[in-house]
């Protein structure tokens, strides 16, 4: 990195003239502060969410899942729409740590804490919907391939379900690991500047002991870029395998090989906007304006109007194969249940249309990508657009499938599936609220590295360097 | 080797006193359970036994604290009875009895409990079909609103007071028994005795529906006051006028099995029956018919009456709707062109109706063919007119004492009021109803009778025929035959028992006969009788026909009452099972409502079902509209549904419903009694109400469908694979049709042949050994629900309520789906059974992740309750959405305690409740597991039957039987129910099995369900061939 050369010309990634111990300063801030009130009202709320969440959840154990109002033909409706919905926002998170590191974007520092904590939350929260839809989640270890007492019964290795739990929890880990191990030297700046002992202790286990000798450095490098390597194809293969659940069904609707880099390219897109939102936010709250800088906020916009756009070209695809195939039962999926607007669920698909396709179009403007208004706006509209994708999926593909005879009456959700939903809600806020007060949201770390190459003040200090021309600056160097 | 002694202590090397005293007693404390002076054995509790005690207190304990003690009552055999083996089940004769309805059947009981009824192959009416009423009919011995004591003005006595209190209150004016009609010959002998006991008693029978139309007809066409026998199964034309032969008109077991003779086709030589069916409502039978022609309530007699006119060459008259002259037209034709092959019912209560009808069957010569007077049908012998004028009786005061047996005219009578009226006028009262029902709550003396499952007794249903009844449990409460009431208090000591015994062993010659009888049920005619004709006597032919000409016209809309296969005129309303059953033609459980038109829907509703976005809407949405029926100033509200193929000025209402709170919380509250719309006219009750008022209300209503949608020719195209059905002219054309269709559709994936192998990537595995299969005959399906409710019996599927129902929450393992196709005012309509089609190459079992549904080598797709963690993703990926979830504890099953008060979400009805009663649990079958919240569950073949047959046959030492030369070691259940057989099970690696006869047979009309999804199913479906008139059509428009 510090041999990074990069051009006046780039937006700096920093704003301000920053030096060292101002980037600490600034992150460690709100860790070393009391909560402002907004937290505490924020906190009350995502907890007040998650009470409701574990009520719901209560409910439907307790009553069964007739709680909900899933039917005999439609088997999966809000639950695992919400389960690939927080799937797909937690994939912003590691594409930004580990690919953009391989591919050395210097801009992801900046998000890359926030974002991968958002991963974790959300993996966190998508997890609850496949445990807590089973009719017998006590009997959920069932799913798990270890030695057991009970004959030789094993799970079934052909379940793209079973591969979900596989793929989740690796994911799960992964990111956890790379998100920790990032955390570490973080932890142990804020440990020494700790000022009372419990502080300090606590801290100081989080550290592992860090003391930021070379050696720690180096095997902390060396870690990250193995945990990116790793990350790498978990970016790709965890969506794909929950697009398996779709795609090796029998449904139409479903039956699609499209589904794995349309699924991905979904997740994220997703993510991306949901990373805007926290953003937007955490920058305004906690005044961090210098480090998450409209430079992010565009890049973050060219990468949602790409994923954005991919996404509709599958739609299209979809459309399109619905009608080259003639295969009468996709046809009647793809062009009456979701592409007719006066079908029951019609609303649905042209809301993904609009939210997901036609709206973020207007991202192709620069100005537009620069305006904190419209990026947020566009952040909401976009989770909401996909959203809708996954129930698109699910719904309209199950309600009416082969036989006419099964086709299902209107599904809407109950308030507990709602509450449910909700509940999710508030446990990735309540974990979100928490990791703002208690962690530094910008790698403190890492951000150094970033600022001696592309920091405001640097490029200042290099600038008139640059700005010479070639015998000038030979003349200068010789001196 | 030295000789060094080696110590351990000092004390050991001095070997001091000390040393030797401490280790003498090394072990200074006794042992428990040793005394000083004993040896160690002769200890009372020695130390094995101490170790004995030990462990077996510790598994005790631990047995106690950790395991779960499943059975809460168990009582032995203190003396095991004979015959009787814990878990084998044993089989008896008996006979169904429902207001006149009789049905050979045979009980299984397990443990002395019947938990399942089926039909009685030796009987020759019925030969082993049953109907959803009869097969729910055990689960009505274990009603938990059945009265379980006698009561004197609602106070529990005893029998012996009720009966001294009786008899004091008898003598002071004429008795009268008022019963539903009763073909028992010994009953009658009972009621014959009281009758002589007490002069100037008699005899009333009352049948909720009547026939004294029909009855009345005969009396003045042939000189008897009888139904005669009709043959189906003779007719090559059957013109049907309003009567639903194959639901709900007389027998319709009998009807239906004759029926199917007409209809199965034999592909080397294809022939069919033709079945016209004129009607006013969609019915079972008008949806079964070959071609259907609608008309108003009102016209039914101007249809008889032009019917006979066209049958005589004399041309139509009379009717103006020109696709209903033209019906009429081509029914003549048809009828005279099969003169003596041809027959006519109708449904009509109008004796004038009736004779007309009776004209026309002797004009076309049914006299000794189709219509055989040799032995009459018993079923219903009720003259509405005999009713009348005991009402008007009992109004009057003239009836001293009244006697009520099986009828309910508080409910069923149209003028009920009245009846009430009288019966209040009656000084003694008594009923023995089983159930508090509208008239039993009006009666001061009430002996509840035995449910016929513990009952003796016999039936004559068809002249000639008899079946016998013997009890198969001892009465669960504290009831009594109503035949044994009347002898005790006609003074003969005799119990009707002895009676029945006596009467028989001296018809029969002797005791061995009599329990030969007993066992099989059925006693028969030597040899068969001989079909005969009675003279017509066309007397009252022209009185018949100007009266049907007088006739008043009909309003501007008409309603028609009708009866639904489950519910009937009320008797099945108490019922779970057949409240739950979905109507075959609604598909809707649990209430009545408004049938109307599509045409009319558009009028009154404004729903236009063309529409596709109104279709839609109206389709997901279970809520319906109101409309307020008024009829004579009495106003109904009920939800609309919209119904094709009923005529577009009428609308139709099932009767049976809104039934009191006293006939038990299954029935309470379900749907609106409407039989006050009936109305009394020319001494007959009408269900035709010439004029009635519709007006829409803003309320909404939930009606409980299965099925919303209909229609398998969507806007992508016609959904063949789902479903074939082609006509009898194109049949005939090319037999072959279907199967091309199939080889065309199977072209890209290798044609019918290679298509196994070649439609997947995935090795072909063969099956060697048993491999099972079913044969459905679409041609001889008739969608009479039997086989639904059978498999509610045999599988302890769940009721869930009307609640669970609307949510789509029924748990039925086999439904019967039904599609229309053609015109939507008048569509054609097909019935599939559909239930687990058990693929070979199942999509659902590849996904769960806990294979929890896997494939057994003997093709069965298998659920393993106890496996399943409740994924659903089984029940998503399954193209025929047959699996089912529990998504509630309906059955109690389960370990969460206090999870069935759902109050937010999802509310369980009271009959979920109802049928988690100890008393109801009864009719469970042991053999199979009762499902638990949370898990899967779906037909599984029957594979407790499967597994019984199996060992049958490899105890007898030889190969399974399924059908080869006729001989079963198993039936699953739909199939034993089915009346017309069109449900065929076996082994499908037995090439005599009748599974693969079936389908080598009809190699043509085979196919499979959506089969180019590579499901390979096991479950073939036979195509429907219709014998219809639309090829001429078509080439006329």
């Amino acid at each position: 990195m510090h041999l990074k050369y990069e051009s006046q010309l780039r937006e700096p990634l920093v704003y301000g003239e920053k030096d060292f111990h101002q980037v600490t300063e600034d992150i460690c801030r709100p860790i070393e502060a009391k909560p402002s009130k907004l937290w505490y009202v924020g906190f009350f709320i995502a907890v007040a969410l998650l009470m409701f969440g574990f009520y719901s959840i209560y409910s439907e154990v307790t009553y069964g899942v007739g709680q909900w109002n899933l039917n005999k033909t439609v088997g999966w409706g809000w639950d695992i729409t919400n389960f690939v919905w927080w799937v797909g926002i937690g994939h912003a998170g590691t594409l930004i740590s580990a690919i953009l590191l391989l591919f050395r974007q210097g801009w992801r520092t900046g998000v890359n804490r926030a974002a991968e904590a958002m991963t974790i939350f959300a993996v966190m929260c998508a997890g609850q919907f496949p445990i807590w839809h089973m009719g017998r989640v006590w009997m959920a270890f069932f799913v798990m391939p270890y030695p057991n007492t009970r004959g030789p019964l094993w799970a079934n290795f052909n379940s793209p379900l079973l591969w979900d739990v596989f793929a989740i929890s690796t994911y799960f880990t992964v990111s956890l690991l790379f998100w920790y191990s990032g955390l570490i030297p973080d932890f142990a700046t804020i440990r020494d500047r700790a000022k009372t002992k419990l502080r300090k202790k606590l801290y100081g286990i989080a550290a592992f002991g860090w003391t930021g000798s070379t050696k720690h450095w180096q095997r902390h490098e060396s870690l990250s870029l193995v945990l990116a390597g790793l990350s790498t194809p978990l970016v790709l293969s965890v969506h794909t395998i929950v697009s398996f659940d779709f795609a090796t069904s029998v449904i139409p609707g479903w039956h699609t090989t499209i589904f794995p880099p349309y699924f991905v390219a979904g997740a994220v897109f997703s993510g991306f906007a949901m990373v805007q939102t926290l953003m937007l936010i955490l920058r305004k709250v906690y005044g961090l304006e210098d480090y998450i800088t409209l430079g992010h906020i565009e890049a973050m916009n060219k990468v949602i109007v790409l994923t954005g756009s991919i996404v509709g070209v599958a739609y299209l695809t979809e459309l399109f194969m619905g009608w080259y195939s003639q295969n009468k039962y996709e046809g009647y999926t793809f062009w009456y249940s979701r592409a007719n607007l006066f079908s029951p669920y019609g609303w649905s698909y042209w809301g993904m249309m609009a939210c997901n396709v036609l709206s973020p179009q207007i991202f192709w403007f620069k100005k537009m990508r620069r305006n904190l208004f419209v990026t947020f706006f566009m952040s909401i509209i976009v989770n909401i657009g996909m959203w809708f994708e996954r129930f698109v999926i699910i719904v309209t593909s199950l309600y009416r499938d082969y036989l006419p005879s099964s086709w299902s009456i209107y599904y809407s959700p109950t308030i507990f599936e709602i509450g449910f939903y909700l509940g999710t809600f508030g446990l990735f806020f309540t974990c979100f609220f928490l990791f703002s007060k208690y962690f530094p949201v910008i790698a403190i770390a890492e951000i150094k590295h970033v600022l001696q190459t592309t920091g405001e003040s640097y490029k200042e200090k290099v600038g008139g360097i640059e700005a010479m021309q070639g015998e000038e600056f030979a003349h200068d160097y010789a001196h | 080797m030295s000789n060094n002694k080696h110590w351990q202590s000092f004390g050991e090397l001095n070997n001091s006193a000390a040393f030797q005293k401490a280790s003498k007693d090394e072990f200074q404390e006794d042992l428990p359970f040793v005394s000083e002076n004993e040896s160690f054995l002769d200890a009372k509790a020695p130390r094995r036994d101490f170790l004995k005690y030990l462990g077996f207190s510790t598994a005790a304990a631990a047995i106690a604290a950790s395991c779960e003690i499943p059975v809460k009552k168990a009582i032995p055999f203190a003396n095991k009875p004979e015959d009787i083996v814990p878990g084998v089940a044993n089989y008896y004769a008996t006979t169904y009895v429902q207001e006149g309805d009789a049905v050979s059947i045979v009980a299984k009981v397990r443990d002395g409990r019947p938990i399942k009824v089926e039909g009685n192959d030796l009987s020759p009416i019925t030969k082993g079909g049953t109907s959803a009423r009869v097969q729910a009919s055990v689960l009505d011995l274990y009603d938990t609103a059945r009265l379980r004591f006698p009561t004197i003005d609602g106070k529990e006595v005893t029998l012996e007071s009720v009966d001294k209190a009786v008899a004091s209150s008898l003598g002071t004016g004429p008795v009268v028994i008022l019963t539903s009609t009763i073909n028992s010959p010994t009953s009658l002998e009972v009621i014959n005795q009281f009758i002589a006991k007490y002069p100037g008693s008699r005899h009333v029978q009352y049948d909720a529906i009547s026939y004294s139309g029909l009855l009345l007809a005969n009396e003045a066409s042939y000189g008897k006051k009888a139904i005669p026998s009709y043959r189906f199964d003779n007719a090559k034309t059957i013109v049907s006028i309003a009567a639903d032969f194959l639901g709900t008109w007389l027998n319709p077991i009998e009807f239906s099995k004759q029926y199917a003779t007409g209809k199965r086709i034999d592909e080397k030589n294809p022939s069919m029956s033709k079945h016209i069916h004129f009607e006013t409502v969609a019915s079972l039978t008008g949806s079964n018919a070959d071609d259907r022609f609608l008309c108003r309530p009102s016209e039914i007699g101007a249809v008889a009456a032009a019917l006979l006119s066209a049958v005589n060459g004399q041309g139509v008259a009379g009717i103006l709707d020109a696709k209903l002259k033209s019906g009429i037209e081509k029914a003549a034709k048809e009828l005279v062109a099969a003169k003596g092959a041809s027959l006519v019912v109708c449904g009509s209560n109008d004796v004038n109706v009736q004779i007309i009808v009776n004209a026309i069957n002797d004009a076309i010569q049914s006299g000794g063919k189709t219509i055989d007077w040799s032995a009459t049908l018993n079923y219903k012998g009720g003259i509405d007119a005999d009713f009348a004028k005991l009402v008007d009786d009992m109004n009057a005061g003239a009836v001293g004492a009244l006697f009520i047996q099986g009828a309910n005219p508080a409910y069923t009578w149209y003028d009920a009021d009245k009846f009430v009226a009288g019966l209040k006028k009656v000084k003694t009262t008594v009923s023995f109803n089983s159930r508090n029902d509208e008239t039993t709550a009006s009666c001061k003396f009430v002996i509840p009778d035995n449910h016929f499952l513990e009952s003796w007794g016999d039936a004559e249903p068809k002249s000639g025929y008899y079946s016998l009844m013997q009890p198969t449990i001892h009465p669960l409460f504290k009831t009594r035959q109503w035949q044994d009431s009347l002898l005790k208090w006609s003074g003969i000591t005799t119990t009707y028992l002895d009676l029945v015994k006596s009467y028989w062993v001296a018809k029969l010659g002797n005791e061995v006969a009599w329990d030969k009888a007993l066992q099989d049920g059925v006693i028969n005619p030597a040899t068969e009788v001989m079909a005969t004709a009675l003279p017509f006597n066309a007397a009252t032919l022209s009185g018949a026909l100007a009266a049907v000409s007088a006739a008043k016209k009909g309003g501007k809309i008409e309603l028609s009452l009708y009866q639904k296969i489950a519910i009937g005129a009320g008797q099945g309303a108490t019922n779970p099972w057949l409240q739950e059953m979905p109507d075959p033609i609604t598909k809707a459980t649990w209430d009545n409502y408004l049938i109307v038109s599509p045409a009319l829907a558009k009028t009154l509703l404004d729903i236009d079902l063309s529409n596709g976005g109104q279709s839609d809407d109206y389709e997901v949405h279970p809520e319906k509209k109101v409309v307020s029926v008024t009829v004579n100033n009495k106003t109904v509200q009920l939800p609309v549904l919209i119904i094709p193929g009923t005529q577009p000025d009428t609308v139709g209402i099932a009767v049976g419903y809104g039934r009191s709170a006293g006939n038990g919380k299954t029935a309470d509250g379900v749907g609106k009694n409407v039989f006050q719309f009936a109305s009394l006219s020319g001494g007959t009750v009408s269900f035709e109400i010439a004029n009635v008022d519709l007006k829409l209300t803003d309320d909404t209503y939930t009606v409980a469908l299965t099925q919303t949608h209909a229609i398998y020719n969507t806007d992508q195209g016609n959904r063949t694979e789902v479903m074939k059905e082609l006509t009898l002219a194109d049949y005939k054309k090319n037999p072959e049709t279907v199967r091309e269709e199939r080889e065309e559709e199977l072209k890209p994936f290798g044609g019918i042949e290679k298509f196994e192998t070649q439609g997947t990537i995935y090795p072909y595995y063969d099956r060697p050994g048993i491999h099972w299969g079913m044969s459905v005959d679409l041609n001889t399906c008739t969608g009479c629900g039997a086989c639904v409710v059978a498999c509610n019996a045999e599988n302890n599927v769940s009721v869930v309520g009307k609640s669970e129902v609307a949510r789509f929450h029924d748990m039925q393992w086999i439904r019967i789906d039904r599609y229309y196709s053609g015109d939507l005012d008048n569509p054609k309509v097909v019935f599939q059974p559909l239930m687990c089609q058990h693929c070979d190459n199942a999509p659902c079992e590849n996904v769960c992740p806990v294979a929890a549904t896997n494939h057994s080598t003997e093709g069965l797709n298998q659920m393993t309750y106890n496996r399943c963690i409740g994924t659903r993703y089984c029940a998503n990926n399954c193209p025929y959405k047959v699996r089912r979830f529990n998504w509630a504890d309906y059955t109690g099953a389960d370990s969460f305690p206090d999870n069935q008060n759902q109050q937010l979400v999802g509310k369980l009805d009271d009959v979920v409740f109802v049928m988690n009663d100890d008393l109801s649990r009864m009719v469970l079958n042991p053999d199979v597991t009762v499902r638990s919240r949370g898990v899967i569950e779906k037909c599984s073949f029957c594979v407790q039957r499967l597994q019984e047959g199996k060992l049958k046959a490899k105890k007898a030492s030889r190969p399974l039987k399924t059908g080869a030369d006729d001989e079963w070691d198993l039936k699953v259940a739909c199939q034993q129910s089915c009346p017309t057989n069109a449900i065929v099970f076996g082994n499908i690696n037995d090439s005599k099995s009748a599974v693969v006869k079936s389908r080598v047979d009809n190699k043509f009309r085979e196919f499979y369900s959506i089969e180019q999804v590579h499901t390979l199913p096991n479950v073939s479906y036979l195509a429907k061939v219709r014998n219809t008139y639309d090829e001429a059509e078509k080439a006329e428009g």
